[in-house]
């Protein structure tokens, strides 16, 4: 648009521009022009076409130009071209002038449609708010900045966000893809209208049932056709033998009439065909071998997989041990929920889980004996809920297929369908092949399975032959294989029956027995083997934390590599019956809690031990491990060891507790309290004062060290465990005890470096090994032992140097400042100045109330004045009517009397006049 | 026995006119109380009864008393019969006392008094008598009421003045304190001791007396049976007011020492220090510590008198400074008592033994009440919190449980201790010694003056170990420490009394609802030594201990 001059100067320059208005013609020139008619036709249109676009140029408003979103991001609407015209209001106008009210009803008089359209118009402009700000601003005629009727837009470049290219990029392509699914669905619509009648927009269920319906008709319909064929091949077969006869005219017989009715398909009627049809395709589709089958995969994939499966493993083992909750992907966001809550909880109300305490009992006796205090239960409940876990039931390892070694049969489901999980072996299996690759001299079929070898395959398991009810076959398998052992036992479902069975055979023979056992009863043979198999496994627990319920004794329990199998027997159906087995450990401690808690005998420790193997001791909590670390802590804690006995098996539970601690390094104070006391009471001389911050318990005499000299001290055994004193002769057994209790230490130290209370922690074990290597005590020690406590010392102070090397002063509160609480300011969307919005409820209610009645009384006050009012009205009429009464009536007396009057007075004058002309006469 | 007493005055006043027959009207109902009883001791009764009411009518019959003494003094021997003599006795002399007959009385004359002092003479032989029934182990309890029933009417001989029998009310304490018989002294302490003012007076003055001169070799049997009815009496009178069940009539003047409610403290607080005098085993020492400051304190008008046995306890050490500790708190609490270096004292208490003694919760709810004024200085406040913190990394976890709550309300309360925890070193130079050398705790645990300690330099690395503690609440708890302190405090009350055996009740008593995680790898091997050790290293159980 030309820079200056006023509107007019402007359309001059413009006309003459474009040709239209010019120089004066020569007459040559026109006569020229009007030669080619054509052209002038052409030029005729050009000009219309010129002269519309000058119009258009010179009156902006008559057109509407769309406008480029305020903000780019904030906008999901694809980006129209700037300028791009959107609308001609004024052509739109005219055009609705057309359809304007009346416009072609004679009937009405030019007054009458100007008000009806008036009427009109106000009432649409009534619609709309004229102070929206927000709304609609392009849509009003006058809102929005223009200038010559475009939007204004100061510079185009500069108007895009150049904030981040990547995130408009994204942003255009989101728009792009809107784009096309706008397309897509215009084109779906359009193909739709394309088929549908012109009249309705059909569904698209009707369309399918419609289809359907057409190939149900056309597969009938060929039915029929096949069926009509088939009545005619019949009747040529019916009529065959006439045929026949009538070729072969002998005298044979004439056969039986057919019966004639073979009942067909076509027979039937069209619903239940249908019917039929339908079920016969449903069964199809749910037919499982219709469904594809799984690709095999590479051995790279395989390895991936495993991999992949390992490392979730270790992560979800890390978040235990963080004390997080694990769960699966699904129930992973109520997971994450419950948990925030229950932190939350525990910000709050300060519980710590601790349970109740001693709340109902007298503190004085508390610290000692600490066995009889009972807890409320709603305290528990209570705290049930904090450590709130979810209900869910996790999948075990088992369930996901990713059975180890000692499940031998893989559940048929998993192989239909849920051959998506890679069935590898465990990592533990892989251990297994290799060092048996080393060997190299085991078979291919022996890393399959320790626990299954010469026992049945998954055929013969399947064969119902072998299922130990069938009970004809088991005469043969009872006489047993070249051992004697048979092949088939009862499932035992109490720890009697097993023991009894235990005891008929060779205790060597037990995890064999176990095997076969888990072989016959496996959940796959019979739906009540789950059930039974998982008795079996309480059974299995009790047996090992108490063989033939007998005390430890060597001729009578079974050996510890037979226990071991046990326990790893225990282990592998725990990943099918973890809830069970976690149940019947606890309910051993439970048993250990009520009846000796500080007496633990063999079969106790062999039973935490179990637990530590089965359940992983690294977690933060774990339902069985942490009753059981309690256990053990419990009794390293308050027990005051008088025999070799108790002191043996306080070492090995310190043994056990750092060999739970090992993976996390936790700190357990009562493993040190409880070697440096063995330690001090074992050395020859009683120690005068305290040597660290432990307390020192009080010991026997006959408990030291003395002239052990030429004692080589040896591995503890769980014989020691169960000793009682000859104190004085077990001089073996005191050394191997200080020996190992200072193995534990070392161990300890071990563990626990880096700890941020190294130094404080083990300046006590310190004091007591430089305490056990003065001349005193030394003099009774053998020679071993002296080496190894002056090897510990020294490993002590270069640890003690390292420590301090590393010591820093805490810096544990690199918080950010809190912030002052405060409050966001609260905008409402449609304030109403009229509206009170009183945060206060109860404030807000009674000022409405308040409102109401104030309310309520104006109104009962008008009414009474209006009745007032009206009473008084009524009143002033009724008393007017009865004061013009009266009035009427006083005047009717009045006008009377004073009628009479006048009359009298008449009278009287007509008298006296007559009297005086009487007078006067 | 005791309705008989109520019934039977009445009936020989109502015989009193009647003369010849009486005596057969006079059997019947005793015929009947006693009905299967055997014919000799039918007529022994009866004769009882004739001779009670044969004295009651005449002076005359007052040699009977002598013979009914006699039946009473028989009653070693199980005769049922003595038993009733006493009672018909004590009705007699109750109802003689009444008459003051046993008043000797100037206008009397030469004989009538000696009449009378040999009635006081027979009474007093029947007093004694009756305090050996109150020996034995059958009749105790109904001898201590016939007893007490003769002292009442003795007390109310002279109607004038006030007149208590002391005398006679000590030989009951001295018989109620050495009787074997526990019911006995049940029955005094609940019956009469706990209900009337007068008789908890004069026996307070009577145990004192007593106490004073008991031998070296029943100084023990005396304290046990001292100290339970010392005990009972816990109910100190406020104000002269509250005194007013009186098992004798009052004395009418209002001064008069019963009357006084400093009197009855008084007579307390001697009889207690008298029961202190006589203290010779630690174990009685600990007993009365327990009461000090609820039941015993009370009573004393002057507490300072305590403080004596107080601190020697509280400086004995060990346990005993701990239930010394409470009481020396009440006489500084409510007698300003001074007890010097008192913090010292207590830095001392926090020894190895603290955090595993039957005592913690007890002294830990004093010890933070000690701790929480605002004025201490944070020297000393920091001693305590670093030398508690040493001392929990040998603590069981229900010790470790309230130890860090309480060192998290200390620091709310002295927040300059909050340096312990958060210490950020600027110096360059002291950062780059820091780095070379590390750094030693400043900590001196061996200083025993608290304000000399310099814990307010160390750090509470200890915190930081228990916050890897094995056990998941311990640890939990251990975390508020690092956390932003956004709590204004805890309340140690929920901490303080737990145990092992709560702790594993809180485990093991609810159920199991979510599947325990159960470890993925089975071990090769448990117990035994692994078969490659160098592939898959052995287990710590394996290594140190023989199992095969």
């Amino acid at each position: 648009m030309a820079g200056g001059g006023s509107q007019l100067k402007r359309l001059k320059a413009s006309l003459r521009d474009q040709g239209i208005t010019g120089p004066q013609q020569s007459k040559k020139q026109k006569r020229r022009a009007a030669q080619d008619e054509q052209a002038r036709n052409d030029k005729r249109l050009q000009r219309g076409a010129v002269l519309g676009g000058i119009r258009e140029q010179f009156n902006p408003f008559d057109l509407k130009h769309a406008k480029a979103p305020k903000f780019e991001v904030t906008s999901n609407r694809p980006d129209p071209k700037a300028g791009s015209i959107r609308g001609r209001p004024g052509e739109a106008k005219a055009a609705a002038e057309e359809k304007r009210f009346g416009e072609n009803d004679p009937t009405m008089t030019p007054e009458e449609k100007m008000l009806e359209r008036f009427a009109r118009e106000k009432i649409r402009s009534h619609k709309k708010n004229a102070f929206d700000l927000e709304e609609d601003m392009d849509d009003m005629g006058m809102g929005g900045l223009t200038h010559g009727g475009k939007a204004l837009v100061f510079n185009e470049e500069e108007a895009v966000d150049d904030f981040d290219e990547d995130l408009d990029d994204a942003a255009s392509d989101i728009s792009d893809r809107e784009q096309q699914r706008r397309k897509r669905v215009r084109a779906m619509a359009a193909e739709d209208q394309e088929e549908a009648e012109p009249q309705r927009k059909r569904t698209k269920k009707e369309i399918m049932e419609e289809v359907i319906a057409k190939s149900k008709m056309h597969k009938y319909e060929r039915q029929q056709a096949k069926d009509e064929d088939d009545d005619l091949r019949a009747q040529i077969d019916k009529d065959m033998a006439e045929i026949r006869a009538a070729l072969y005219a002998s005298g044979s017989k004439r056969p039986e009439p057919v019966q004639t009715e073979i009942p067909t398909m076509g027979g039937l009627d069209r619903e239940a065909f249908n019917k039929t049809f339908d079920l016969e395709v449903k069964k199809l589709a749910q037919d499982r071998r219709a469904q594809p089958a799984d690709r095999t995969k590479t051995d790279e994939e395989k390895a991936e997989d495993e991999a992949k499966f390992l490392k979730k493993l270790e992560e979800k083992r890390q978040k235990r041990m963080r004390g997080e909750s694990v769960s699966d992907s699904d129930a992973s966001e109520d997971d994450k929920a419950k948990n925030h809550n229950s932190d939350e909880d525990m910000d709050h109300d300060d519980d710590f889980g601790l349970g109740g305490g001693l709340a109902s009992k007298a503190p004085e006796d508390e610290a000692d004996e600490e066995s009889e205090e009972d807890e409320s239960d709603e305290e528990e409940s209570d705290e049930d809920n904090d450590r709130d876990a979810p209900t869910k039931k996790k999948p075990t390892a088992a369930e996901l297929g990713f059975d180890d070694e000692d499940d031998f049969v893989i559940d048929d489901d998993l192989v239909a369908s849920g051959s998506d999980i890679n069935p590898f072996d465990s990592g533990d299996e892989l251990d297994l092949e290799e060092t048996e690759a080393a060997d190299g001299a085991e078979s291919e079929s022996d890393d399959e399975d320790e626990f299954t070898k010469g026992l049945l395959n998954e055929e013969e398991a399947r064969n119902p032959m072998f299922k130990a009810e069938s009970s004809e076959n088991t005469t043969a398998l009872e006489k047993g294989d070249d051992k004697g052992l048979p092949f088939t036992f009862p499932c035992p479902q109490t720890k009697e029956e097993f023991e009894s069975i235990a005891r008929a055979h060779p205790l060597v023979h037990l995890p064999t027995i176990v095997q076969r056992i888990r072989a016959l009863y496996h959940p796959k043979l019979d739906s009540k083997n789950k059930e039974r198999l998982g008795t079996f496994a309480t059974v299995l627990v009790e047996f090992i934390s108490q063989p033939f319920g007998v005390a430890f004794d060597p001729a009578v329990w079974p050996s510890f590599a037979v226990l071991e199998s046990l326990v790893r027997h225990v282990h592998s159906l725990s990943k099918m019956f973890p809830v069970e087995i976690g149940n019947h450990f606890r309910q051993m401690m439970i048993q250990i809690k009520e009846e000796r808690p500080l007496a633990l005998e063999v079969g106790d420790i062999v039973m935490l031990t179990a637990v530590g193997t089965v359940f992983p001791p690294s977690d933060h909590f774990n339902s069985v491990v942490t009753p059981g670390i309690l256990t053990a802590t419990r009794y390293l804690g308050i027990k005051v060891p008088r025999t070799l006995g108790e002191h043996a098996t306080g070492v090995y539970l310190s043994i056990l507790m750092l060999q739970f601690q090992q993976p996390v390094k936790r700190f357990v104070p009562e493993v040190i309290n409880f070697l440096l006391n063995t330690i001090c009471a074992l050395s020859p001389v009683a120690p005068k004062a305290s040597l660290g911050r432990f307390p020192l318990h009080a010991s026997d005499q006959a408990l030291r060290i003395s002239g052990a000299q030429k004692v080589t001290p040896r591995k503890l055994r769980c014989s020691d465990c169960a000793i009682e004193v000859e104190a004085e002769l077990a001089t073996e057994t005191k050394v191997s005890l200080m020996d190992t209790a200072l193995q534990v230490c070392d161990a300890a130290a071990d563990t626990w470096t880096g700890k941020d209370a190294f130094i404080e922690t083990f300046d006590q074990v310190q004091n007591v090994v430089k305490r056990v290597l003065i001349q005193k005590n030394s003099a009774h020690l053998p020679a071993q032992l002296i080496s190894r406590l002056e090897k510990l010392q020294t490993k002590l102070e270069r640890m003690m140097r390292l420590a301090k090397l590393a010591r820093r002063p805490l810096e544990l509160h690199h918080h950010r400042p809190l912030a002052i609480k405060t409050y966001i300011p609260k905008f409402e969307d449609s304030f109403d100045p009229n509206k009170h919005y009183d945060p206060d409820r109860e404030r807000a209610e009674m000022a409405k109330l308040k409102a109401e009645h104030k309310k309520e009384r104006k109104g009962a006050m008008r009414e009474l004045r209006k009745d007032a009012n009206f009473m008084a009205r009524e009143k002033l009429k009724v008393k007017k009517a009865k004061d013009e009464a009266h009035e009427k009536k006083m005047k009717r007396l009045i006008s009377e009397i004073q009628s009479e009057e006048g009359r009298e007075a008449n009278e009287y004058e007509r008298e006296r006049s007559a009297r005086k002309r009487a007078k006067n006469r | 026995m005791s309705e008989g007493i109520d019934s039977r005055p009445k009936r020989p006043s109502k015989a009193k006119p009647a003369t010849g027959e009486p005596p057969k009207k006079k059997r019947r109902p005793s015929l009947e109380e006693e009905s299967d009883a055997t014919d000799g001791p039918e007529d022994l009764n009866a004769k009882i009864l004739l001779m009670e009411k044969g004295i009651l009518e005449t002076k005359k019959n007052y040699n009977d008393i002598v013979v009914l003494l006699g039946i009473m003094g028989d009653y070693e021997s199980g005769n049922p019969e003595s038993m009733l003599a006493t009672v018909a006795l004590s009705r007699v002399f109750m109802r003689l006392l009444g008459q003051g007959a046993l008043v000797p009385k100037r206008t009397l004359s030469d004989k009538q008094l000696a009449v009378v002092n040999w009635l006081r003479e027979q009474f007093k032989s029947f007093k004694t008598l009756l305090l050996s029934l109150l020996d034995d182990e059958e009749l105790g309890v109904t001898a201590l009421t016939l007893c007490m029933r003769v002292l009442q009417a003795e007390g109310q001989v002279e109607k004038d003045e006030y007149s208590f029998p002391t005398e006679f009310l000590r030989q009951i304490v001295h018989t109620v304190l050495q009787s074997e018989d526990e019911d006995v002294a049940k029955a005094y302490t609940e019956e009469y001791l706990e209900q009337f003012d007068d008789i908890r007076y004069h026996t307070f003055s009577s145990i004192t007396a007593i106490l004073q001169d008991v031998g070296e070799e029943d100084k023990a049997d005396m304290f046990d049976a001292v100290l339970p009815i010392l005990s009972a009496l816990d109910g100190v009178p406020e104000s002269a007011e509250e005194l007013e069940d009186w098992y004798i009539a009052r004395p009418k003047k209002k001064t008069h020492n019963i009357r006084s409610v400093q009197q009855h403290k008084r007579r307390g607080q001697e009889a207690w220090l008298a029961l202190m005098s006589i203290v010779e085993t630690k174990e009685q020492r600990k007993r009365l510590l327990k009461l000090v400051s609820t039941i015993i304190a009370p009573w004393f008008t002057k507490p300072e008198l305590l403080a004596d046995f107080l601190t020697n306890s509280y400086d004995a050490g060990g346990s005993m400074s701990l239930l010394a500790l409470s009481g020396v708190f009440y006489l500084i609490q409510e007698r300003n008592l001074d007890y010097p270096l008192f913090y010292h004292k207590l830095y001392s208490l926090l020894d190895n033994e603290i955090l595993h003694s039957k005592h913690r919760a007890p002294f830990f709810r004093l010890l933070n009440t000690f701790l929480l004024s605002t004025h201490l200085p944070a020297a000393l406040v920091a001693s305590f919190i670093k030398r508690l913190c040493r001392l929990s990394l040998n603590a069981p976890p229900s010790a470790i449980v309230f130890v860090i709550p309480w060192i998290y309300n200390q620091m709310r309360e002295h927040p300059t201790c909050t340096a312990m925890l958060h210490r950020e070193i600027r110096d360059p130079d002291v950062k780059k010694d820091l780095r070379q050398n590390g750094m030693d705790d400043p900590f001196d645990p061996n200083e025993t003056d608290p304000m000399q300690t310099d814990a307010i330099e160390s750090s509470l690395w200890e915190v930081t170990q228990l916050q890897s503690h094995y056990h998941p609440n311990v640890s939990t708890i251990a975390k508020i420490l690092s956390e932003q302190f956004t709590k204004q405090s805890y309340n140690i009350e929920d901490f303080l009394d737990h145990s092992y055996a709560t702790l594993l009740d809180a485990e093991l008593s609810k159920e199991l609802r979510k599947t325990p995680a159960v470890e993925f790898h089975i071990p090769k091997r448990v117990f035994l030594p692994q078969d490659e050790p160098a592939v898959n290293p052995n287990s710590l159980v394996a290594k140190l201990w023989d199992f095969s």
